[in-house]
């Protein structure tokens, strides 16, 4: 078989920027329809092999997700009058390698609800907010869901708690683990459902990949196995063997240039040397995750585009949304070992909606943890959980009590968009490449906040129920201070004066650009966007492709 | 047989004592003090890349009592100061000026407390009573990162030797577990939901 490799001066069908969850997803789907493609990623390509249970690296030392370490900072403010200060851990977490943040996700994999695309009608507008109805219904993007269930690779149970599905997982839901049972004994002692977490990690054999082996090391690492479905394990193979797609790795996006007619015409980068290169193409797909999509677009001014390039509307980099948490931790009389196997495996969704007459907007769901991700070095870091001295005998013995006995129940919850949470240039801080760094601005509306607490507190009821015999509790009270959800920052409407792109991801301004990540998302969700991020992927590219054997490309 | 003691047991075959399992057990507090002192002459003896040989056993000897050597191995056994000296030397040779400030800070307060200038000379109350009164401060949290990372990180790093830290918090490394994992899911399977 050959592989694809293309003149830097020859026009490609289509550059894609970035490998991650969206855009491995487009270079599978555009080059399986016959384009060429070109993907610039400005990480390695990683193998099951190069991942270890190294901790140390992980989690210290920037081995996937880059910062300070790496020659990218990041910096961070509340608000806009503010001077924003770098942050020694980045505040916007992403994976820099094929396959995104796919690679070290957990795969927890929620479909948003009907109602998550029609709120706003439904709940009316929240004044000071950006709320709003997506342009497309779940109706429309199940398909897409279902694609993403066969062809990403999902385990799970349908049952009366999913959202309605044409056709079943592909695999079982993974083995309850006792954290689990926990809480799915407390829920039913409350009168709540707790249902088998979907996943995309395969709880058997499936596409050629086999079954998880419950390691542990999942949250943050990338998988021995490859059960974990990765676009990096599930769609780059795909691509590459259609010989339609090259994949260029340790390659960095400086800016996408335009012609006289506003079409966008290559894409600038540097390779690992430095060397700066420039891809022509006839199209361009910005998959580059929701904080470095909505630099770029900055960083691509022009004459032509003053404020960024597809930012008539001003919204490139708005309406930044992360999904609100809070954390219940529980310590209990037998061996939970919740650091085996995957974060999580069973989740409440009876509050998906929290009833307005409590006065706020929100919703979410609860599932279980393992505390500290269930890595020894971190919870050792940590410290106890319920209390103590963080050195000497006694410390030594609370870790001892805590890293097998205890567990948490999570809320994962809903953001509200708004104009001044955003991703912004940093007017002084640069990265290694001498781009202005990443500026978070960011302050929780009241109602993420409330939100919080009302699952907080619900949590609460259910670790008492469960019967612990220690609780302690967490949620951002004075708001969050940065995330691992990128959302909304080029949102999608009908509109072109308050969205970025249209109902199938093209920019309004540009018609050969397209933004297909977690930037498109109108609303948060209740956490676990990956899902959607995906199925909207599989659903613009259909699109794309469709538009192109009507030859209504050109 | 407890969790402590299986980790007990594991470590003590690991440092390749001949001696029976029950003159193991009599004999703890004997041997675990015989191997800090071969660790500590081991220690000595190794050439350091960021620590002058001072150094090393100073911030040892703070190491030691942030996880102390009690009834399982601690820090020293775990040979944290040796993970401390790779990535000092390495990735995070950053927080070189801060151990190095703080230490000629700790150790001037030895000497006026004191009158020696070693502050690995004291008593373990003595070093306990000077390190809370620097806990919060950002020295104690920069040598209190390197050796909790040192006694917890991959054995490749030079600290956690044989895996005494994972043993201590009954974390073990393998790459493959079956359901069930701990007690309740056990119980789960046993009785239904």
């Amino acid at each position: 078989m050959a592989w694809a490799s293309y003149p830097t001066r020859e026009e490609v069908d289509f550059v894609v920027i970035g490998s991650g969850s969206a855009g491995g997803i487009m270079a599978k789907e555009l080059s399986s329809a016959g384009f060429s493609v070109v993907v610039l990623e400005q990480g390695p390509h990683l193998h099951a092999g190069n991942f270890k249970h190294d901790e140390w690296d992980y989690t210290q030392n920037e081995a996937l997700v880059w910062g300070p370490r790496k020659g990218h900072p990041q910096t961070f403010r509340r608000y806009e009058h503010e001077k924003a200060q770098i942050v020694d851990r980045p505040p916007l977490g992403y994976a820099h390698n094929v396959g995104g943040s796919s690679v070290h996700y957990s795969g927890n994999f929620w479909r948003l609800r009907p109602i998550d695309f029609m709120e706003a009608s439904v709940l009316g507008p929240i004044s000071g907010t950006n709320f709003a109805d997506w342009p497309i219904s779940y109706d429309e993007l199940e398909p897409y869901y279902t694609k993403v269930d066969w062809e990403i690779g999902l385990s799970g149970l349908a049952g009366p708690w999913d959202p309605p599905r044409s056709r079943d997982y592909p695999c079982p839901p993974m083995p309850v683990k006792a954290s689990g049972v926990l809480l799915e004994r407390a829920a039913r002692k409350l009168g709540l459902t707790a249902y088998p977490e979907p996943h995309a990690i395969l709880s058997q054999p499936h596409n050629g990949r086999p079954g998880c082996v419950h390691c542990g090391f999942c949250n943050g690492f990338g998988c021995e196995v490859s059960a974990k479905s990765s676009t990096a394990v599930a769609m780059i193979p795909l691509a590459e063997a259609t010989g339609r797609c090259e994949l260029r790795t340790g390659c960095t996006v400086s800016r996408i240039n335009t012609d006289a007619r506003g079409r966008a015409t290559e894409v600038v980068y540097w390779q690992e040397d430095g060397t700066e290169q420039a891809q022509r193409a006839k199209a361009v797909v910005l998959s580059a995750n929701g904080a470095e999509s909505a630099r770029l677009l900055l960083l691509s001014e022009s004459s032509r585009h003053p404020d960024g390039l597809s930012n008539g509307s001003g919204m490139v980099g708005r309406n930044l949304m992360f999904n609100g948490g809070s954390r219940v931790a529980g310590l209990f009389p037998e061996p939970i070992n919740a650091h085996k196997s995957v974060a999580t495996t069973r989740v409440i969704h009876d509050f998906y909606s929290i009833d307005p007459k409590h006065g706020f907007y929100g919703g979410g769901g609860i599932d279980e943890r393992s505390l500290s991700r269930g890595l020894p070095m971190t919870a050792a870091l940590g410290g106890s959980v319920f209390g103590g001295k963080s050195w000497g005998s006694a410390y030594k013995k609370s870790l001892a009590r805590e890293f097998t006995h205890a567990c948490s129940f999570n809320g994962h919850t809903t953001s509200l968009p708004l104009s001044t949470n955003n991703v912004t240039l940093d007017p002084d801080v640069k990265d290694k490449w001498g781009r202005p760094a990443l500026r978070t601005t960011f302050m929780n509306h009241p109602d993420d906040i409330a939100t919080m607490k009302f699952f907080f507190d619900r949590s609460m009821e259910l670790m008492e129920a469960a019967g612990a015999i220690q609780i302690e509790g967490h949620f951002s009270e004075e708001g969050q201070r940065g995330g691992v959800h990128l959302l909304g920052t080029c949102r999608m409407g009908n509109d072109p004066a308050t969205s970025v792109v249209d109902r199938y991801n093209r920019s309004h301004e540009v018609p050969n650009l397209y933004m297909v990540d977690g930037g498109s998302l109108v609303t948060s969700g209740r956490g676990q966007p990956t899902m959607t991020i995906m199925a909207l992927a599989f659903r613009a590219a259909d699109h794309i492709i469709q538009a192109g054997k009507r030859g209504e490309l050109a | 047989m407890s969790d402590l003691e299986l980790s007990r047991r594991a470590f003590l075959s690991s440092t390749g004592t001949a001696a029976r399992a029950s003159m193991i057990v009599l004999s703890m507090p004997m041997i675990l003090s015989a191997s800090r002192q071969a660790r500590a002459a081991q220690a000595e003896g190794a050439a350091f890349s960021a620590f002058t040989a001072e150094e090393a056993a100073e911030f040892g000897a703070i190491a030691a009592r942030i996880i102390p050597s009690d009834e399982t191995p601690g820090a020293t056994e775990a040979g944290a100061i040796h993970f401390m000296d790779h990535v000092l030397s390495g990735t995070h040779s950053d927080r070189l000026p801060i151990l190095r400030e703080g230490l000629a800070s700790l150790q001037a307060t030895v000497r006026s407390t004191y009158g020696t200038p070693r502050f690995s000379a004291l008593s373990h109350a003595q070093q306990d009573a000077l390190l809370t009164e620097i806990e919060d401060g950002k020295f104690f949290g920069t040598i209190r990162f390197l050796t909790v990372a040192g006694t917890f990180a991959l054995p490749a790093y030079g600290g956690n030797r044989d895996g005494i830290g994972w043993k201590m918090i009954g974390f073990e490394d393998r790459h493959m577990w079956m359901p069930p994992y701990g007690f309740y899911d056990a119980d789960y399977a046993a009785k239904g939901a």
